[in-house]
C-alpha cells in the first residue's frame, strides 16, 4: 500500500489587484512518491519588492521541477537545501536591482513522515486527534508596527536560512498550510472550528470566505492535506510489488534466456547467484540472481531489488555499468564483467602491496567512498572481496546488498549486518548506520591489504570484541612511513570521534602525504623528544656517579 | 539484571521451569553415580554397565523429539507433566518391584530417558515467554538446570552407601514430588505460542553443512561430558580399585567443573569469538584425554586431566549454544531440538563405547583415544567453518542464549 492523501486548495487575490500568492501541489508517480514524496508548498509574494508574483510563483516553479531532479538517495532537507540555496541567489539578480522576495513554506510527504521547509511569515498547522498544532513561527519582527516586516525571506539575504521540520505521520492526519492573510484574520479557534465543521473539500473555500468576511486586504492561501492511509512498508516495498517477477529457471550453459546466451556459472553463495552471459554483440555481462532456495524469501528479494535502484542511483566509473535491460520478465540484473581481479584475488595471487601501488589505490578507494557518501549512501560491506581492480585501472566498488539510505531504507533490528573484521565497534553496539562506519572499513581494508592483519586482530561472527588499541601497521611492515602509519591509525580509530569525520578529509590527508619522503627515516631520539633524550643522559649519568659512589664506600 | 527482565516475562514460570529442569536432570543421571554398587550387586559386565548407563542417554536423546512434539501440540506444560509423571511412576516401580536384572536396567533407563528430554519441554515453556531480548537470558536461567547432574553425582553414591542403591530411586522421589507439585501450581503457558513444527522444517533445516557440523561439534561436548559423568564411576573403580563413594566422589569434581564452565563459556565465546574458544576448547580436552588414554598410574593425575577436560567440554557446550541461536536464529526452535540429539547420541556412544572397548580389549586406552581423536576431527571441522564463516553476515533478529 503506498501512502494515500487528500488534497484541497483555494487561494485569492481579495480586494487585492494582483495575487502574489501561490499554491503548488505535485504528486508524483507511485515510485518517484516512494523515493522523493508527494511535495505541496505555498509562497506569499512580497508585495513592496519588484514583482511579488513572480517571485512566488518562480519558486514554486524551480522548487517542483528541482526537487524532483535532485538524487534520489538525497535526505528531504539536504536536497530542498541545495535547491533553495541556489534559487535565493537566482532571486537576488533576476529582480533589475532589486531583490525579488517571498516568504516558502514547503511541505514533502514521504512513507510515514513529513518535512516542512518554512521561511517566512505562512503558517503550518498539524491537526491530529482533534488537536490542531501551528508547526512554525513566523520570521517577522517582534517590534510593534513592524509585525508584517519580515526577517527572513527568499531572496532577502545572501545566506539563506530555512527552518527545517519533520515528524511522523498518522493516518488522518491534516496538515493545513496557510498565508499570513488567513492567519492574522482567523484566530487558530476560528480555523479550528472551520476544519472540524466542514467537509474537508468545502475547508479551504470556506476558510478564504471567512477570511474576507472578517475584513483582510490581503491576499489569501490555503492549502490542505489529508493522511487518508500510511504506506505499510517503505521504498523497498513500493519498489517490489509482492506478485513481482519470478526467478529465473535453472540456466544451462549455451541457453538463450531473454536475448542472453548463458556462458557459465560465474559464483554462488548462500545469498547468490551469478551468471556468465553474453549479448548479441559478443560482450559478456554478469547476470545476478537469487539461488533456488530463497525462492520465497520476500527480504532477499527486496534486497536484490534495492541493490539495482541504489546501484542505478550511484552509476560512475567507480561501479559496474548496469544493462537497462528494456525487456526484463524476472528478478534478476545484469552488469558489465570487466577484466581484473577483486583486491582479496590480488592479494591471494601477488601477495602485499608495495607503498606506492598501495598510495595510489588508497587514494582511488578513499574517493569512491566519498563518492558513495556524497550520495548519502552507506555501503556497509567495505572489504577486499567487493573491491574490483580492473584491468583498466579502475576502481570499482561491487555489491550493493547492505547498502543503506538513511531515510529512505528501514533500520532493520538486531545486529547490523556485515563482514565481522571490517565493522565498525560503534556498529556492532548497534549503532545507527553512518557513513564513518564506512570510513572505518575502508580503512581495515587498506590495513590489511598492507599488512595482511586486521587492526584489532580478526572479529569472528557472533563475536562482542573489546576494542583496545590498534595495532599499528608500521608493526608489520617496517617499511611503512608514519604518516601513513598516523592515517591509518586514525581511519581505523574506535571512537568515530577520533575518525576522520568525511571521505574528502581522508583524502586531504592523502594528498598532503604525497608531500612526505617516502621511506620512513628513523628519526634519532634527540631529535623527536629532545627532553627525554636529556633526561636519559641525565639518569645514566647519575647512577654511573651511584655506582662510583657505592665503589669508593665499599673499598 | 535490570528491572525490565523481571517484569517483561513470567518469572514463575521460568522457576518451577528451572526447577523442573533440574531435578530431571538430576534423575537422568542418576545411573552413572551408581553404577559400580549396581554393577556389582548385579553381577554387570563392563560393557552391559556401559550400556546401562548409557540407555538414559540415548532414550533422553530420542524422547526429546517425542517431548517437543507433545509440547508443540499439547502445550508445554501439559507435555511437562506428562513427562514428570512419567518418571515418578518408572522411580516408584523400581523402588517397590525392584530392578534385579539387566533388562530391569534397561527398561529403568528407558523410562528415565523421559528426564533427559526435559530439556525440549522446560527451555520454550519459559522462553516464550520473554520477548527477544530477554530470551537469552530466560533460556540462560532455565538451563542452569543442567547443573542437576552435579547434584546426582554428589548425593547418590553416598546415600547409596547409606540406605542401599534400590532406596536410592525413593528418595529421589521426594525432591520429584515437591517439583510437580510446583510446576502445575505455578507454571503457566505463555498466551504467544509459535506454530508446531513439521517435519518438513526439521528437513530444511538438515540442508545446511553447518547444522550437521553444529551437531557433530555438540556430540563431542556435550556427548563427552555426559557420556564421560557416566562412565568415569566405572573407570575410576576398575582403574584404580576405587571404592563406589570415592568413585563417586571422583565423578562429581568432573561433572561439577564440567557444569559450572557452561556459562562461563558462553561468556568467553561472547568475547573472543565462539570459534576461536571452541578449537581452544577442544585442544584442551583432547589432549587431556589423550594423555589420561596412557594409563596413568596415580589415580591423582587421572583425576586432574579428567578434571581439565571436563572444563574443556563444558565450557565447549556453552560456547556451542552461544554460536546456535545466532547462527540458527530463524530454525532456533527446531536446532536446539535436533542440536540436543546429537548431543545425547553422542554420550551414548561414548559411554557404551567406553564399556564395550573396556570389554574386549581389557582396557580403557583405544577407547579414550578414539575420542581424543573426535576431538581432532571437531578441531579441523571448526577451521572450516571458521573458513567459510569470513563473510558478509546479513541482519539478524539475533538473541544471546547461553543454555
Amino acid at each position: 500500500m503506498t501512502l494515500k492523501l487528500s488534497i484541497c486548495e483555494a487561494t485569492d487575490k481579495g480586494p487585492r489587484a494582483q495575487n502574489q500568492d501561490a499554491v503548488r501541489v505535485v504528486t508524483p508517480a507511485p515510485l518517484l512518491a516512494a523515493s522523493k514524496g508527494h511535495l505541496l508548498a505555498v509562497a506569499d509574494g512580497v508585495s513592496h519588492c519588484q514583482d511579488g508574483g513572480l517571485a512566488a510563483n518562480a519558486t514554486l516553479q524551480a522548487l517542483a521541477l528541482d526537487y524532483y531532479s535532485t538524487p534520489e538517495t538525497w535526505t528531504i532537507p539536504h536536497a530542498l537545501d541545495k535547491l533553495l540555496t541556489a534559487h535565493n541567489r537566482w532571486l537576488r539578480v533576476n529582480g533589475g536591482g532589486q531583490p525579488l522576495l517571498t516568504t516558502l513554506t514547503a511541505l514533502v510527504l514521504r512513507g510515514e513522515r513529513y518535512t516542512l521547509a518554512h521561511i517566512g511569515d505562512c503558517r503550518a498547522y498539524l491537526l491530529r486527534d482533534g488537536k490542531l498544532r501551528n508547526l512554525t513561527s513566523e520570521h517577522v519582527w517582534e517590534q510593534p508596527g513592524m509585525e508584517h516586516v519580515l526577517k527572513r525571506a527568499l531572496g532577502l539575504d545572501e545566506h539563506l536560512l530555512m527552518d527545517y521540520i519533520e515528524g511522523e505521520l498518522r493516518a488522518h492526519d491534516q496538515l493545513l498550510i496557510v498565508s499570513d492573510g488567513v492567519w492574522a484574520s482567523l484566530k487558530d479557534s476560528e480555523i479550528h472550528g472551520i476544519l472540524h465543521e466542514q467537509p474537508f473539500e468545502q475547508a479551504c473555500p470556506v476558510l478564504l470566505e471567512r477570511t474576507y468576511r472578517a475584513g483582510s486586504q490581503d491576499n489569501a492561501s490555503a492549502l490542505l492535506v489529508r493522511v487518508d492511509a500510511l504506506p505499510e512498508s517503505s521504498l523497498s516495498g513500493a519498489l517490489a510489488p509482492l506478485d513481482e517477477r519470478a526467478l529465473p529457471p535453472q540456466l544451462k550453459t549455451g541457453q538463450p534466456f531473454e536475448g542472453w546466451e548463458v556462458v557459465n556459472v560465474r559464483a554462488e553463495s548462500r545469498q547468490s547467484l551469478l551468471y556468465r552471459v553474453r549479448d548479441p554483440l559478443q560482450q559478456t555481462w554478469l547476470l545476478k540472481t537469487l539461488p533456488a532456495s530463497l525462492q520465497d524469501d520476500q527480504q532477499a528479494r527486496q534486497a536484490l531489488v534495492l541493490e539495482e535502484w541504489f546501484m542505478r542511483r550511484v552509476a560512475g566509473a567507480f561501479t559496474p555499468e548496469l544493462h537497462p535491460l528494456p525487456q526484463r520478465r524476472h528478478l534478476y540484473y545484469v552488469m558489465r564483467e570487466y577484466a581484473g581481479v577483486t583486491l582479496e584475488e590480488q592479494r591471494r595471487q601477488l601477495g602485499l602491496l608495495s607503498i606506492p601501488a598501495w598510495r595510489a589505490l588508497a587514494a582511488q578507494m578513499v574517493k569512491a567512498v566519498g563518492k558513495l557518501h556524497q550520495r548519502n549512501l552507506i555501503h556497509r560491506d567495505i572489504k577486499p572481496e567487493n573491491l574490483h581492480q580492473g584491468e583498466d585501472g579502475q576502481l570499482r566498488v561491487l555489491d550493493f546488498g547492505l547498502t543503506f539510505c538513511p531515510g529512505l531504507t528501514q533500520q532493520e533490528t538486531g545486529r547490523a549486518p556485515g563482514t565481522p573484521s571490517y565493522r565498525a565497534p560503534e556498529a556492532l553496539r548497534g549503532a545507527e548506520p553512518h557513513p564513518q562506519q564506512d570510513i572505518y572499513s575502508t580503512g581495515v581494508t587498506l590495513y590489511f591489504l598492507l599488512t595482511g592483519h586486521y587492526p584489532y586482530g580478526e572479529v569472528e561472527a557472533f563475536q562482542r570484541p573489546r576494542f583496545g588499541k590498534p595495532i599499528p601497521a608500521s608493526r608489520y611492515r617496517p617499511d611503512v612511513p608514519p604518516w601513513i602509519d598516523t592515517m591509518l591509525l586514525r581511519a581505523v580509530a574506535a571512537e568515530p570521534k577520533e575518525r576522520f569525520e568525511t571521505a574528502e578529509e581522508w583524502l586531504l590527508e592523502l594528498a598532503k602525504g604525497e608531500n612526505q619522503p617516502l621511506h620512513s627515516c628513523h628519526e634519532p631520539l634527540l631529535k623527536r623528544d629532545p627532553l627525554r633524550f636529556w633526561r636519559y643522559v641525565a639518569l645514566t649519568s647519575l647512577a654511573l656517579n651511584l655506582l662510583l659512589v657505592v665503589q669508593l664506600l665499599t673499598h | 539484571m535490570n528491572n525490565s527482565f523481571w517484569k517483561a516475562g513470567h518469572t514463575p514460570t521460568l522457576f518451577s521451569a528451572f526447577l523442573y529442569f533440574d531435578l530431571s536432570f538430576m534423575v537422568w543421571y542418576l545411573l552413572g553415580p551408581l553404577a559400580v554398587q549396581i554393577a556389582t550387586d548385579l553381577d554387570l559386565s563392563a560393557q552391559q554397565r556401559g550400556i546401562m548407563v548409557a540407555t538414559p542417554i540415548l532414550a533422553g536423546a530420542l524422547l526429546r523429539l517425542l517431548m517437543g512434539f507433545l509440547a508443540d501440540r499439547l502445550s508445554p506444560k501439559t507435555a511437562g507433566i506428562i513427562g514428570q509423571i512419567v518418571v515418578i511412576c518408572t522411580l516408584l516401580l523400581a523402588w517397590q518391584v525392584g530392578v534385579n536384572s539387566y533388562q530391569h536396567t534397561l527398561m529403568l533407563g528407558l523410562g528415565l530417558g523421559f528426564a533427559g528430554a526435559s530439556f525440549a519441554v522446560a527451555l520454550p515453556l519459559a522462553s516464550q515467554w520473554y520477548p527477544p531480548e530477554h530470551q537469552g537470558k530466560a533460556m540462560g536461567i532455565a538451563g542452569a538446570g543442567n547443573s542437576g547432574t552435579v547434584l546426582a553425582a554428589i548425593f547418590a553414591p553416598g546415600l547409596a552407601y547409606l540406605f542401599g542403591w534400590q532406596n536410592v530411586f525413593g528418595l529421589a522421589l521426594i525432591p520429584l514430588g515437591v517439583t510437580l507439585i510446583l510446576f502445575i501450581m505455578l507454571a503457566k503457558n505463555s498466551p504467544q505460542r509459535p506454530t508446531p513444527k513439521s517435519l518438513g522444517d526439521y528437513a530444511k533445516a538438515l540442508q545446511d553443512v553447518d547444522s550437521w557440523w553444529f551437531m557433530f561439534f555438540y556430540s563431542v561436548t556435550f556427548g563427552g561430558f555426559i557420556g564421560l559423568a557416566s562412565a568415569l564411576p566405572g573407570y575410576f573403580s576398575d582403574q584404580y580399585a576405587l571404592n563406589p563413594v570415592t568413585a563417586g566422589y571422583y565423578t562429581a569434581a568432573c561433572v561439577m567443573a564440567g557444569s559450572l564452565m557452561r556459562p562461563l563459556g558462553g561468556a568467553l565465546a561472547d568475547r573472543i569469538g565462539g570459534i576461536r574458544s571452541l578449537l581452544f576448547m577442544y585442544g584442551i580436552a583432547a589432549i587431556c584425554i589423550a594423555v589420561v588414554g596412557f594409563n596413568l598410574p596415580n589415580s591423582y593425575a587421572a583425576l586432574a586431566f579428567f578434571v581439565t577436560a571436563m572444563l574443556g567440554l563444558g565450557a565447549g557446550n556453552g560456547a556451542v549454544f552461544q554460536l546456535v541461536p545466532q547462527r540458527f536464529f530463524r530454525e532456533i526452535g527446531v536446532m536446539t531440538g535436533l542440536i540436543g540429539m546429537a548431543g545425547g547420541v553422542g554420550g551414548f556412544i561414548l559411554a557404551a563405547g567406553l564399556g564395550a572397548i573396556k570389554q574386549h580389549t581389557g582396557d580403557y586406552q583405544l577407547g579414550l583415544w578414539l575420542f581424543a581423536s573426535l576431538g581432532i576431527l571437531a578441531l579441523l571441522g571448526l577451521y572450516n567453518v571458521k573458513r567459510r564463516w569470513r563473510t558478509t553476515w546479513g541482519a539478524s533478529g539475533a538473541t544471546a542464549a547461553r543454555i
